[in-house]
């Protein structure tokens, strides 16, 4: 009798194409537009390139060298008009850049004023600062500027320095690098060491695919479970009362045809992410395989739990869409928690996507073995065996209305 | 005529009854939908339940098929009290609404609704090509539903009904929006079930269905049976076998006592037991007092004028 509500189910979808289709496609769909953002960014230590317009008022060697130095940065992507060729373009005076941020072309400019070079070499008694114009609805990119320009400036500055240094000393290069006041005027360096992206091809969009698979998951259980409501409208629930499948029997068959469908469907993702994006589904298999199942489990069983609430097919609709987007948002689905607050964070563990989620990342991003999966196991069998219970109660009134 | 659990037409069975409904009660708050209602349908017949919008047929319905759960009262199938849900393979239900899948073909809801009713193997193979011959769709059998007509949607769902081959059917109201053609198909189908020793109890608004195509009719009203009996017993016992006479006159005739007078004097309305005796003198009457008769028909007692007498002319719901 299950086997056979599961064979309905396929044949029905087998039958309706655009199902087919929005059931495994628009999800792939959704999670590239995410990977394409995302991918590259977060966690393999590149940051998201800020365009900047450098206005050398001061027009000297040291300022043009400040600006060839500025240019190096990847994180940095110089201005330059559509007409420009080649090399460094720099603006001569501060309005066409001023112009440039008022009318939202940029981010931020630069000013080397004049007497700049002069303030720096200690020619002048007064101090001339380098300036930055700012449009602040980008906060991040003027803490990532002001850092970038203090630390070329403090390495052109040790450098005049260890020059000045070698001459006052009459050092030759290789004397001075071996005297222990080179390491006095040596600017500070830091290696970052990333423990968890280094060795992975790009686990940030393993996090979005999951992300996405698990929202997916959630629409299209709930897609598939309103048609318990359609065959209660259409007399087709009277029809299989009258038969010898029972109420536990249709529920069965319905939960294992929506998880059967969720496992396809999120396995087609990630196989996906693994030939377009060079996620490491295959070497992850065992964790990606427990972690889907429970996943795809728990999700049938809300959608169930739903149905069985709702009084119609539009009702089940609305209430699902409000709620999937709530907990795929305060779950992680959409931005990753680890950005949100605490105090977010923990509110965000009420959903499963949350608890789905915090798998994934074990299993793709800290290649943890699956013992290190319990909790989160635990929580989504316990969630899909209580939901599928509450369905089971909920559905009484498709027997004794 | 062998019957399908091996008994005959006149043998003696271990029960008389198809479906015996006792004293059945079903309250939804503090409307009764159901009061003490009851009803016998006897083996190898077909019985029609008839009643105006919400009286209770649906509730009766569904207690039937086990989707409502009676507060009191008791269903009995076959000589076996039936359970609120489940033990029903001898039942054979078919809803008022296209309860089919749309987007499966004909075939694959017919497999489906048989695996339903645990068919399996070479056992449902043969009776959905049974099933596909006898609704006369095996040519659209690889057709998805949706794209049948009414009358053949129909066929296909009186066909996942009685596919396990029931003994008795419960059809709530089979011809809902088809045409005169496929009703006739469909009545043709039924009567083939019934000749082959079903038991068929027949939900309709359509009274003429009730009349032609049942032995005996149940009318069922604030969810209890008012009537029951065959048509010739129903008009006996409510509105007499008279003959009711409606004369159309030219112009309104003023001093007629014998008759009922509607439509400003122009319509007289006589009952007659005997038309053929009795017409002459009515007539004579009319003209004596002046009357010219324009128009005359004669109307002998119906299904219609019963349930009109025993449930009123008041619209409900």
């Amino acid at each position: 009798m299950i086997a056979t509500v599961v064979r309905v189910g396929l044949l029905r979808m087998w039958h309706g194409r655009t199902e087919i289709l929005l059931t495994f496609v628009v999800p792939i769909a959704f999670f590239t537009i995410f990977a394409f953002i995302f991918d590259e960014q977060i966690g393999l230590g590149k940051s998201p390139r800020v365009d900047l317009a450098i206005v050398d008022e001061d027009s000297t060697e040291l300022s043009r060298e400040f600006s060839t130095a500025l240019a190096q940065w990847e994180t940095l992507h110089i201005y330059a008009p559509a007409d420009h060729e080649g090399g460094l373009f720099v603006f001569s005076s501060t309005e066409p850049a001023r112009a440039l941020i008022l009318g939202g072309t940029l981010p931020l400019a630069v000013i080397i004023p004049d007497g700049w070079s002069a303030s720096l070499t200690g020619s002048v008694d007064d101090t001339v600062d380098l300036r930055l114009l700012a449009d602040s609805s980008d906060p991040v990119a003027i803490q990532v500027v002001t850092a970038l320009l203090r630390q070329t400036s403090g390495r052109m500055i040790a450098g005049r320095v260890q020059a000045q240094v070698r001459t006052f000393l009459s050092l030759s290069p290789d004397e001075y690098e071996n005297s222990p006041i080179s390491a006095i005027a040596r600017p500070v360096a830091i290696e970052v060491e990333d423990l968890f992206a280094a060795d992975k091809a790009n686990p940030v969009v393993s996090m979005y695919a999951a992300g996405i698979a698990v929202m997916f998951l959630l629409f299209g259980a709930v897609g598939n479970s309103g048609t318990l409501l359609e065959e209660e409208e259409n007399q087709t629930l009277d029809r299989l009362m009258c038969s010898d499948l029972s109420m536990i029997q249709l529920l069965a068959g319905k939960w294992l045809l929506m998880t059967v469908v969720g496992i396809v469907q999120v396995t087609i993702m990630f196989a996906w992410a693994q030939l377009a994006f060079g996620v490491d589904l295959v070497g992850h298999l065992s964790g990606f395989t427990v972690m889907t199942v429970v996943t795809a489990g728990a999700a049938s069983s809300f959608a169930l739990t739903l149905a069985a609430l709702c009084r119609n097919r539009a009702q089940l609709n609305a209430v699902a869409v409000i709620l999937i987007l709530c907990m795929s948002a305060l779950g992680g689905s959409m931005v990753p928690r680890y950005v949100m607050s605490e105090s977010m964070q923990q509110i965000g563990r009420i959903t499963f996507n949350a608890w789905a989620l915090d798998g994934y990342i074990k299993v793709f991003w800290r290649n943890l073995p699956l013992t290190e999966l319990a909790p989160e196991l635990a929580v989504l069998t316990a969630t899909a065996i209580v939901l599928f219970g509450i369905a089971r109660l909920l559905a009484r009134r498709w027997e004794s209305s | 005529m062998t019957m399908r659990d091996g008994t005959t037409t006149g043998e003696t069975a271990d029960f008389e009854f198809a479906l015996r409904i006792r004293d059945l009660v079903k309250r939804f708050g503090k409307t009764t939908a159901l009061n003490h209602a009851g009803l016998e349908l006897r083996r190898g017949e077909r019985l029609a339940l008839l009643g105006p919008n919400g009286a209770g047929k649906t509730t009766l319905v569904r207690c039937i098929c086990g989707r409502s759960v009676p507060d009191s009262g008791s269903i009995e199938m076959l000589g076996r009290t039936l359970p609120p849900n489940g033990g029903r393979q001898q039942l054979g239900f078919v809803p008022q609404e296209i309860a089919l899948y749309p987007d499966l073909t004909a075939r694959e809801n017919l497999e489906a609704f048989g695996r339903f009713h645990s068919l399996k193997g070479g056992d449902l193979r043969q009776s959905v090509d049974w099933a596909l011959e006898w609704t006369g769709l095996a040519d659209r059998a690889r057709d998805l539903i949706k794209t049948f007509s009414s009358g053949m949607k129909r066929r296909v769902n009186i066909a996942c009904g009685v596919l396990h081959r029931p003994l008795v059917l419960l059809l709530d109201e089979p011809t809902v929006g088809v045409d005169p053609q496929s009703r006739d198909r469909i009545f043709l189908m039924l009567e083939e079930l019934w000749r082959q020793g079903n038991s068929v109890l027949l939900t309709t608004h359509q009274l003429e269905e009730a009349e032609q195509q049942c032995d005996r009719i149940v009318i069922i009203d604030h969810g209890r049976a008012i009537a029951e009996g065959t048509l010739s017993e129903l008009i006996a016992s409510t509105v007499g076998a008279n003959r009711r006479v409606i004369f159309t006159l030219a112009e309104a005739c003023p001093g007629l006592a014998d008759f009922t007078i509607n439509d400003d004097g122009r319509e007289l309305v006589a009952e007659v037991e005997d038309v053929a005796l009795e017409l002459p003198g009515l007539l004579q009457k009319i003209r004596e007092n002046g009357g010219q008769v324009a128009d005359l028909d004669v109307n002998p007692p119906s299904l219609h004028s019963v349930f009109i007498h025993l449930t009123g002319r008041e619209l409900r719901e």
